[in-house]
């Protein structure tokens, strides 16, 4: 796990504790699309947060650019139109876009005529710290199961994918524990299971054990023997004898050392996360200063600290890179050692073909098919995705998300798609899946008030590619502020809410913004009610009025955003 | 602020223009943004104007009107004199060039009767032949290549286009009434086209024209049979699916004829992809026409100036002489040929670039 | 298990388009009865014989040229289904004098060790570098690909075919400029001071195909020498087949990779290259294996050109030469036989297709 390093003088910085404390952390995102006909500004400078354990809604109409930012959260802006060209987004501390300006450069002649030059190894190296992140800290759930999966390949195919990739080592690690599986640890777990007197803590703790010693198979088995057996000596012997069926009989020192291999192989990774992590913190100092130097006057105190700690810092992480990539080069060295035919395999592919370990990985995978309480799941994992239906699938898409339990859920509107019975199905389980204790969160995102209001914790609402208003739940529903909110509050029937029975539901006129000619300042201008004079020619900033409830609206705060021009 | 924003929509829709005509203007832009297929596109005007030249003013090429090899034959058989130049009126031009008889090798290269032997090319042509062409070298009976390429183009395009249009009309009517009609009709259509589908053009031309007998209608006649197959299926596809469109119901509902219904919503929607094949085939007809003169098809004589035959008559004089300058006489009617075929292509390609996105919105 | 009644179903189908076939080339012969009877008439007439015209009669009558439409095309299809397919007249180069089946018996495995070399080749390369092209559209390797595609697509075979051999046959540009033998201009297989015993009329045995009875009989000079004559064609074949084949794979790539599924891989952190090569090419590479099977059963028609340029003795060079010198039975039975051999190929395309495709159900 990369925690962002932190340095003494920079302790209070707040942006520290919010990479620190919440799982997700946007900042000042901004993606563009270059179309034919013109640029598409879809987010410009958009900045939020997602806590640990929460459910944070996104809600706005079609085009206002919920999508898109979520995409952007992983980066899948598909390439040939799009880009995200400004920000930072933190996920469990790092920074995915700390190297974004060597990415590309963009060259504007006029607004159908954009060139965007890719610089091809920093987007390689990119894309590799991309793959190592998605799946495993983040995952996305789409709008279309059956769109989104791959209809020429079994849902077991694509759901041990992940856990391929990212669980690797834990599956070998459960292997080869149950191999070595003796008296001694059976017992030791049989006294962890009986001294626990919570029922819920001893389930959990029987679970824990199946999942660490891979015993699937023998699920019922295990579970039984630890209810009823009271004796730790004898539950320790059934114990061993119920692994005896479930082992496979394998060199356990082959896939001893397969695992010592991934060990160092995920160290490797790790390390290489790191390196890019103190680039990245490196840019962010000079960032500061920069705004720094923009804000207050020249030679002022914080600035001349900030330089001072941007010299130590970079002689600091310039030491610290050489020791990394030292660390690097030693382990790929112990790797090659301890298992030298593996370590040139892998450089040409990455599948793994080991049987063995594909059967423990859909073990694991059917484990989670039957979370999202899919019926008959061994004969899931062999059918294709059009012999599923629309709930089943999107169930299995859900699977295939947590499985390699990623601290943030995206869900992008994942059951606009399906029917209200099968909805309301997929939320539930959503709710009951996610681990809120572990500090699982969710990006929920739909355009759909009631959705919101059954599963989130905090919402935001977005209009024109502007985050526009957001709250805590019931403090939007009750007490919305932004004007656009309230014309969505009011145009839909409310039972919550006391209302005069002649009054009708009210609609906001007009349309959607075109996000290639935006209108000018706030972008809500055209159709809003409370319409002033500044509303036309400066946009408000996201301001937060009362604790925990931001607006953008000049109402309530006369706070102005730097107008976004089209540099590069 | 109603009055506001009830004015913008309005001005809005006054600044519109005509619907089909920016869409047109913008399939235009997209087109010629695409500079290859505008390469294609000029060379392919540029042949077609040649031919239409030919056609209508033959003298602005430099060639005689009604211009055929055999005139050269008729010319060859009058000369007597072994090694003395003799003038005589150029076929082509009609202007006087010296004349030398050859001396001759090898074996007659086309059937019984022909007295003819092959009079070896030279890189230089006939001494006295107006214009700069003579540095396309000249091919058998001392014709100077580049005007009897000219010439040929003339014929090998119009037989070309000929075919394909007509193909294309027969091929698309049938096809649109067997997506749009169904049923019985659709089946009875599609196995027929699946038997000429199921046979090589080349040997299904060959087939038919020696049932048929070679001469130029005859082969006009087989090449159109064997073509509009390739259009009735095409566009019985692309009736079926612009069947299932809401407006052809709706079309249906409001009390349009069956004909009318088909002529009217479902034809023009069907014709988009019916260009882009028609441009594609005039390139795969011509070459298929030049090779079946290449083969032996000969179709009017052996004497008409036509892409294959021509380089029927380079691949000849190859055997003879292993010189590189004789292969001139093959390489220039080579390059004409293909030349045509990449640009037609590439005209293809563009078009294809251009239609089918729209196809799919 | 399944598979079985997709097969029956589709053999089903599949019988209209045989009837419909057989009727085509029974109407053909019938049109070549109403103006060329006398050349199919006349290789059963003994030409020194006194009374021609009695002769002629009975040959008529032998033949059923006689019969109404309906019963003649009976009598055809028996004659069809005994292997009776006629004989070429007995002038004809070659096989004169021979029944029809023993002509495309000797002709047709020359074309096709012509069509397998040149669907193997066209298939090695056009995985790899679709594959290529495909992941970068609209970069500079697209570019050229769709160049390369362009040209070889639209080159007349022919033309091709003669540059090939004024460049590398014997007497050709390259090696006359290098000094090397060179390839031949033309012809099927070497041939024999003495000839072996498997080497009888022409042909090799047991299989006819020279570079595997070569192999077979232990005898790898005379592969080899067989493999020359076949370079110079299969790489006329190759160039307008790969083309094809490469326009296809990357149009299937560039579809595939707009799919909504590589979004979701991607989000799930597969890295780039195992998007690539498993989620996108398996989708675009069912499509384009069914067009290399339908390429491999197009040029077993015999590329007729080629073979006439290289005086390549197989199946399109036999109808090229019944069409020029007169036989009528092998015009037909050429014809016939190319149509059989397209529709079994369709045949075996949808069923390797619906094995491929999960969605196909059956």
């Amino acid at each position: 796990m990369v925690e962002a390093e932190l340095s003494k003088s920079e302790q209070h910085d707040e942006l520290a504790k919010e990479i620190q404390e919440n799982n997700v952390v946007v900042k000042n995102l901004k993606t563009y699309f270059f179309t034919s006909k013109g640029i598409v500004r879809a987010i410009e400078n958009l900045s939020l947060s997602i806590r640990r354990g929460e459910v944070y809604g996104l809600v706005g109409e079609s085009g206002s650019g919920k999508s898109v930012t979520a995409t952007s959260i992983i980066d899948l802006i598909p390439d040939p139109p799009g880009r995200v060209l400004d920000g930072d987004v933190y996920i469990n501390g790092f920074n995915i876009y700390s190297d974004l300006d060597k990415l590309v450069k963009v060259k504007i002649k006029s607004p159908t005529n954009v060139k965007v030059k890719h610089y091809k190894t920093s987007l390689r190296r990119h894309n590799k710290v991309l793959s190592s992140i998605r799946g495993k800290w983040v995952s996305m759930i789409f709008q279309e199961p059956f769109l989104s999966m791959n209809p020429v390949l079994t849902i077991g195919f694509q759901l041990t994918e992940p856990i391929l990739l990212h669980n690797l080592t834990d599956l070998i690690s459960s292997l080869v524990r149950l191999e070595t599986f003796s008296k001694k640890n059976a017992l030791k777990v049989a006294e962890a299971i009986l001294g626990e007197p919570d029922y819920q803590k001893r389930s959990n703790i029987v679970d824990q054990f199946i999942l660490d010693y891979s015993l699937y198979s023998v699920k019922k088995y295990i579970k039984q023997t630890a209810e009823n057996i009271s004796d730790p000596e004898q539950m320790a012997t059934e114990f061993v004898d119920i692994a005896q069926t479930a082992k496979l009989g394998l060199k356990v020192e082959k896939y001893a050392r397969m695992r010592d291999y991934f060990r160092l192989s995920d160290r490797v990774d790790d390390l290489q996360l790191k390196l890019v992590s103190i680039e990245g913190e490196i840019k962010r100092i000079r960032r500061r200063i920069q705004e720094l130097s923009a804000s207050s006057p020249a030679g002022s105190d914080e600035l001349r600290k900030m330089r001072n700690y941007l010299d130590t810092r970079t002689s600091q992480s310039e030491k610290e890179t050489l020791q990394i990539k030292e660390e690097i080069k030693r382990a790929k060295e112990q790797m090659r050692r301890v298992y030298p035919a593996l370590y040139f395999k892998r450089i040409l592919s990455k599948r793994v073909r080991d049987k063995n370990i594909r059967m423990a990985a859909e073990k694991r995978a059917i484990e989670f098919l039957e979370l999202v309480n899919i019926p008959a799941p061994e004969a899931i994992m062999n059918s294709y995705p059009h012999e599923l239906s629309g709930g089943m699938l999107q169930r299995s898409m859900i699977a295939m998300a947590l499985s390699s339990s990623p601290k943030v859920l995206i869900a992008d509107e994942p059951t606009t798609a399906l029917d209200v019975t099968t909805q309301a199905q997929i939320l539930n389980l959503i709710n009951r899946v996610i681990d809120k204790r572990r500090g699982q969160s969710v990006l929920f995102i739909t355009h759909d008030l009631a959705v919101i209001a059954e599963m989130c914790d905090r919402v935001g609402v977005m209009y024109g590619g502007n985050l526009v208003e957001e709250a805590p739940l019931e403090k939007l529903f009750k007490n919305a502020k932004h004007p656009y909110t309230i014309g969505l509050m009011n145009s839909i029937p409310r039972h919550d809410v006391k209302v005069d029975k002649a009054a009708r539901l009210e609609s906001i006129p007009g349309s959607v913004p075109n996000l290639i000619d935006p209108p000018t300042g706030c972008r809500f201008h055209p159709r809003c009610k409370f319409r002033m004079d500044i509303c036309s020619e400066k946009k408000p900033a996201l301001v937060e009025i009362e604790p925990e409830h931001k607006v953008a609206c000049f109402l309530y705060s006369d706070e102005v955003e730097e107008s976004v021009e089209l540099e590069e | 602020m109603d009055l506001t924003v009830e004015a913008t929509l309005e001005s809005e829709i006054v600044s519109r223009k005509h619907p089909r005509v920016e869409d047109f203007i913008s399939t235009l832009k997209v087109f010629v943004k695409n500079r290859i297929a505008l390469a294609g596109l000029i060379i392919v005007v540029i042949y077609a104007i040649i031919a239409i030249l030919d056609w209508v003013y033959p003298a602005y090429l430099g060639i005689k009107s009604g211009f055929d090899l055999s005139d050269a034959l008729v010319t060859f058989h009058m000369s007597t004199y072994l090694g003395k130049p003799i003038l005589y009126p150029s076929p082509i031009t009609g202007s006087l060039i010296p004349f030398t008889i050859g001396v001759s090798y090898g074996v007659p290269p086309y059937g019984s009767g022909a007295i003819i032997t092959l009079i070896p090319p030279t890189l230089h042509g006939p001494t006295n032949t107006p214009g700069w062409w003579w540095i396309f070298g000249s091919t058998a009976y001392n014709l100077p290549i580049f005007p009897v390429m000219l010439a040929s183009l003339k014929w090998d395009l119009t037989y070309t286009v000929v075919i394909v249009l007509i193909g294309a009309a027969i091929g698309t009517i049938v096809g649109t009434f067997a997506g749009f009609y169904g049923g019985a009709t659709d089946e009875a259509i599609m196995r027929v086209t699946d038997i000429f589908f199921s046979i090589p053009f080349l040997v299904l031309a060959m087939a038919i024209l020696y049932v048929m007998g070679v001469s130029i209608n005859n082969v006009l006649l087989a090449l159109i049979i064997i073509w509009w197959p390739i259009y009735a299926r095409l566009t019985r596809g692309q009736a079926l699916s612009v069947k299932a469109n809401k407006f052809v119901e709706a079309a249906t509902a409001s009390g349009s004829s069956r004909i009318r219904t088909m002529f009217v919503h479902i034809l023009p929607n069907v014709l988009a992809p019916v260009f882009v094949q028609i441009s594609l085939d005039l390139g795969t007809v011509i070459a298929l026409f030049a090779t079946l003169d290449f083969l032996g098809f000969h179709y009017t004589s052996i004497y008409l100036p036509e892409l294959g035959n021509m380089i029927t008559w380079g691949d000849q004089t190859r055997y003879l002489f292993a010189t590189p300058m004789n292969w001139w006489p093959f390489l220039i009617p080579a390059l004409f040929l293909v030349i045509f075929t990449i640009a037609v292509n590439l005209l293809g390609d563009g078009l294809r670039d251009v239609l089918d996105p729209k196809l799919r919105r | 298990m399944k598979i079985r009644y997709f097969i029956i179903r589709r053999l089903v189908l599949m019988v209209p388009t045989l009837i419909g076939l057989t009727l085509f080339t029974f109407v053909l012969l019938y049109s070549l009865e109403l103006t060329h009877e006398t050349q199919l008439v006349s290789q059963y007439i003994n030409p020194h014989s006194k009374d021609i015209a009695a002769q002629l009669r009975k040959a008529k009558i032998a033949l059923g040229l006689n019969l109404s439409f309906p019963q003649q095309y009976i009598l055809f299809l028996e004659r069809l289904v005994n292997g009776t397919w006629g004989f070429f007249p007995t002038q004809f180069p070659m096989f004169g004098g021979l029944p029809v089946l023993e002509g495309i018996e000797k002709s047709l495995p020359n074309t096709v060790q012509l069509a397998f070399f040149a669907t193997l080749l066209s298939v090695i390369l056009s995985i790899p570098i679709g594959t290529y092209i495909g992941a970068r559209p609209n970069s500079v390797s697209d570019n050229v690909g769709r160049v390369f595609s362009l040209v070889g697509y639209a080159f007349p075979v022919f033309v091709l075919g003669i540059l090939l051999q004024l460049l590398f046959s014997r007497a050709g540009v390259v090696p006359r400029l290098i000094g090397v033998t060179g390839l031949p201009i033309g012809g099927t297989m070497p041939t024999f001071t003495s000839p072996p015993s498997w080497f009888r009329a022409g042909t090799t045995y047991p299989t006819h195909i020279p570079i595997l009875d070569g192999i077979l009989n232990g005898d790898f000079s005379f592969s080899w020498g067989a493999f020359i004559y076949v370079i110079l064609p299969v790489l006329t074949i190759t160039y307008g087949l790969l083309a094809g084949l490469l326009r296809f794979i990357r149009s299937g790539m560039v579809d595939s990779l707009s799919q909504e599924y590589v979004k979701t891989a991607r989000s799930k952190g597969v890295p780039e290259s195992w998007v690539i090569r498993t989620h996108v090419r398996r989708n675009a590479m069912i499509p384009a294996i069914t067009v290399m099977v339908l390429a491999f059963a197009a040029l077993l028609g015999g590329v007729v050109v080629v073979e006439d340029i290289f005086s390549y003795h197989g199946m399109g060079l036999l109808a090229l030469n019944s069409v020029l010198d007169f036989a009528p039975y092998g015009v037909l039975s050429t014809t016939f036989f190319f149509g059989i051999i397209i529709v079994i190929a369709n045949l075996v395309v949808d069923v390797i297709y619906a094995l491929l495709d999960p969605r196909i159900r059956y």
